[in-house]
This record gives C-alpha cells, structure tokens and sequence, in this order.
C-alpha cells in the first residue's frame, strides 16, 4: 500500500512537471516526467502524467526555499559555462559595493544579492533567482565608469526582482506545477528536478528570456541605479559603445535584443524616467578601482 | 449675547473639523523603497537621524522640499527622507498577490534574518544536481563563497557617502 501511495505522488508530481513542460512548449521536460513516473509507476503511471494537465491550476507558486534551489543550480551552470570566476578579491569587492548599493533600493531590496565577476572574456552578464549575479571581465574592460557598471547591474538585479526566469517556468499557472513538482522531486526524484534545470539552462543561457524581458530589465535597471544617484544616460552610452565595438550582430549577442532596439527602448525610457536625468559618473573611483587589476 | 457666541462658538468647531476632515482627506501616502532609511531632523545628510524605516512602510507625506520629504510614521514620528527613497505605490517587493500567497502558506521568503544568516549556497538539492551534472566541486565551493560573502549595510552606506551619492551629493 505505502509503494502504491508513492507511486501515486510521484505520478501527481510528474503530472504537475508535464503541465507546465505543455504550456511552455517543453516537450522534453514532459518526457523527463513521463520517464520519471514510467520508471516508478510503469506504463499505467506514464499515462497518467501524459493525462494530468488540470493538475496545476489549483497547485501554489515557487517559495524562496524553492528560488534557492533553483538560483544555485542554475548559478551552478553559468560558473562551468563562463570559467568560473576571476579571483580578485578587491574587485569582487568593488563591484559587490556597487551592486549591494543598487539591489538595497531595487524593487526587492529584502533578499541578498551575491555579485562574482566570470573569469571570461565575452561581453555579457546574468542573474539566477534567489540574487545571484554574474558580470564577465569582458564587459568590465568596456565599462568607463561607476555608473554604467550599476546600470549592468541593474539590469540583472531587475531579472531577479521580476522573477523573470522564474516566470519563465510559470507562464501564468504552470508556476504551480513546476513549484510542487519541484519541490517533491527535489526531495524525493532529484532526476525530475534535473531535467527541470537543463530546460531553464537552455533558456537562460543558450536561447535567452523573451526580447520583452530584456528590454523591460534595461529599463528597470536605469531606474534602480537612477535611485542610487547614479546618471541614469550611462545605459544608452555603454549599449552604443557597444554597438560601435560589436555592431548588431545578434549571434554574437544571441540571448539579447540586438544593441539598436535596446538603445531605441533605453531612450524612450528616459524621456518617462522620474529621477533626474543627471547623477554622478564615478570614472575617477572606477578608474582607480579597476587600475591593475583587470 | 449668549447665543450669538454660541453660534460662533459652533461654527468654529465645525470649520475645525471640516480642515481636519479636508486634511485627512488630502494626507499623500508615500513608501519606503529601499531596505530601510534614515528618517533624520532637517533635509540632510548630515542632520541626526530620528528613526529608521524599513522597507514598504507606509509614511504621511507632509511636505517636499527639493530632494527631501518630510514625512510622519504611523508611530507619529516626523522627519525628513530622502525623496529617491520612497515611491508613491505600494511596493511589493517583487512578490504577485499569488506568490504571497504561497509564501503565507510556506512561510519560506527571505527574511532580513534568515536571508543573512542562511550562509550556505548549495543546498541538499542544488547540491544533489551538482553531483547528478559533474559540475566540478569547485564551482561548488565558489557557489558556498558567493553565498557566505557578506557586506554590512553600513560599508554599503560609507561607500555611497564617499561617492557622493544620492542623499550625499550635497
């Protein structure tokens, strides 16, 4: 009887997985699922997975326990993917500063924020629930100054704040099916649990969230620094020295908008920005900061 | 005689009540969009502070004065804020009413307290994944470094001080 129960939470669990993996178009993450309640609960169970698409809408969404999990997994991937980090710690420092100083009057300003610089020379940047941010050394050496480095940081900050990747995994109710499913298998199928990451991997560092997210974190970003006292114009000078240096192309920029539509979004959020449009630059202290150790 | 004041008496009281009415009426909320701020005794940085705010309180906004609000607690203690540090919405703190609802069930958002003092990054799940991917153990340490790193608000608020920045910038 006990091996009947399970077997029967483990199919719920997988049906909740094969939900969200319909209504998010993975098909693979419905064949995790199935694999996972074929495996315990035979051919009978798979079915029932392939069948449980009205299990999620009563179901309830990511908790930060789950968000933790799910932040360090993914952050997991980006340190294998990127080289890991760059060990200087007077930077790692510096740059924990500025973004501890512009995540305390982001949206969210009530979890930690964890900031590490990526040993890799690619121009780029990302952000895993539950706070975790990662700026390349390539994109540092193309910064000029503090501001346009709290703008960067906004950026990611806003992912973390609008849960963006976490809405990836939930469009609209699939949140509640990914969240239970997650948080059994984490416990109890680890391989459900996996399957889940590589999906979101895939996404987040391959494919890239929705042009819509990107643009709205560029947007949010501006804000957040804006709040700091930082020049909110230093994101639209960076994405065209950007531009300039890289050009649209979007295979080498292929998880974001190409650099022309963010500066065209970036200036039209100005022009609705409540904070002042002037701040403070910070070059000298970047400068200094940076000197030597790049 | 005696009526007359009387009659005067009356409207005085009701003209008082009606400002107060008007008053309360017109009394903007504003709210604390930062992790906590200083309210302090005059629009600078340098004034004493009277208390600290934390985020999402719900302050009375009594006047502005370029870059500064001066505002009243619920606790009814007034004091000047820095504007860049409140928002006229009430802010959520990145939670939908649906999230808050499943937090209210599992009471598992962060704390302030349970936020820094949950000093380990991996988890025993994040922890099992690693091991099930071959994610090297030494991205597993940096995830555990990542996490522990600590810095004080007040080394966040000295280094804002020293650049100059927002409610330091005069």
């Amino acid at each position: 009887m006990p091996n009947k129960l399970a077997r029967s939470i483990v199919s719920l669990l997988a049906s909740g997985m094969v939900v969200a993996g319909v209504l998010t178009g993975c098909a693979e993450l419905q064949q995790v699922a199935e694999g996972v309640a074929r495996q315990t609960g035979g051919e009978q169970a798979a079915g029932l997975v392939r069948g449980g698409s009205s299990l999620a809408s009563g179901l309830l969404p990511i908790g930060f326990e789950e968000e933790q999990s799910i932040g360090a997994a993914l952050a997991l991937q980006v340190l294998a993917r990127y080289n890991g980090v760059y060990d200087q710690p007077e930077l790692t420092r510096y740059v924990n500063l500025v973004g501890r100083a512009v995540a305390l009057t982001s949206d969210r300003p009530n979890i930690e924020y964890h900031f590490a610089i990526l040993n890799h020379d690619s121009i780029n940047a990302f952000a895993t629930p539950a706070g975790y941010v990662f700026i390349t050394k390539g994109i540092l050496k193309q910064i000029h100054n503090e501001a346009e480095l709290a703008v960067v940081l906004g950026h990611e900050i806003s992912h973390i704040s609008e849960k963006h990747i976490l809405e990836v995994m939930q469009r609209s109710k699939q949140l509640a099916g990914i969240s239970e499913a997650g948080l059994a298998a984490t416990g109890q199928n680890p391989a459900v649990f996996k399957g889940l990451m590589d999906q979101v991997t895939k996404k987040l560092l391959d494919e890239g969230l929705d042009q819509n997210k990107e643009l709205d974190a560029d947007r949010i970003g501006v804000i957040f620094a804006a709040r700091v006292g930082y020049d909110p114009n230093a994101s639209v000078v960076l994405l065209q020295r950007l531009r300039t240096l890289k050009g649209d192309d979007q295979a080498f920029f292929k998880t974001h908008p190409n650099f022309s539509s963010r500066i065209e979004e970036a200036q039209k959020g100005l022009r609705t920005l409540k904070q002042p449009l002037t701040g403070a630059l910070l070059a000298g202290r970047f400068t200094q900061r940076l000197q030597g150790r790049l | 005689m005696k009526t007359g004041r009387r009659c005067m008496l009356s409207s005085l009281t009701w003209l008082v009540c009606l400002g107060l009415l008007v008053s309360v009426a017109y009394a903007e909320t504003v709210y604390v969009q930062a992790k906590s701020a200083q309210l302090r005794s005059g629009k600078t940085s340098l004034s004493p502070t009277t208390v600290t705010v934390q985020f999402g309180e719900a302050l009375e906004k009594l006047r502005q004065e370029e870059d500064w609000l001066e505002v009243r607690t619920s606790g009814g203690v007034t004091g000047w804020i820095f504007a860049n540090k409140t928002t006229t919405t009430k802010p959520s703190g990145g939670d939908s009413g649906l999230a808050k609802l499943g937090q209210s069930v599992r009471q598992s958002e962060a704390t302030p307290v349970t936020a820094s003092t949950g000093a380990r990054g991996l988890d025993k799940v994040s922890e099992e994944y690693a091991n099930r991917t071959g994610i090297p153990k030494q991205y597993q340490a940096t995830v555990d470094r990542m996490t522990a790193y600590r810095l004080a608000d007040q080394d966040v608020e000295a280094f804002l001080k020293e650049g100059r920045l927002g409610e330091y910038a005069k």
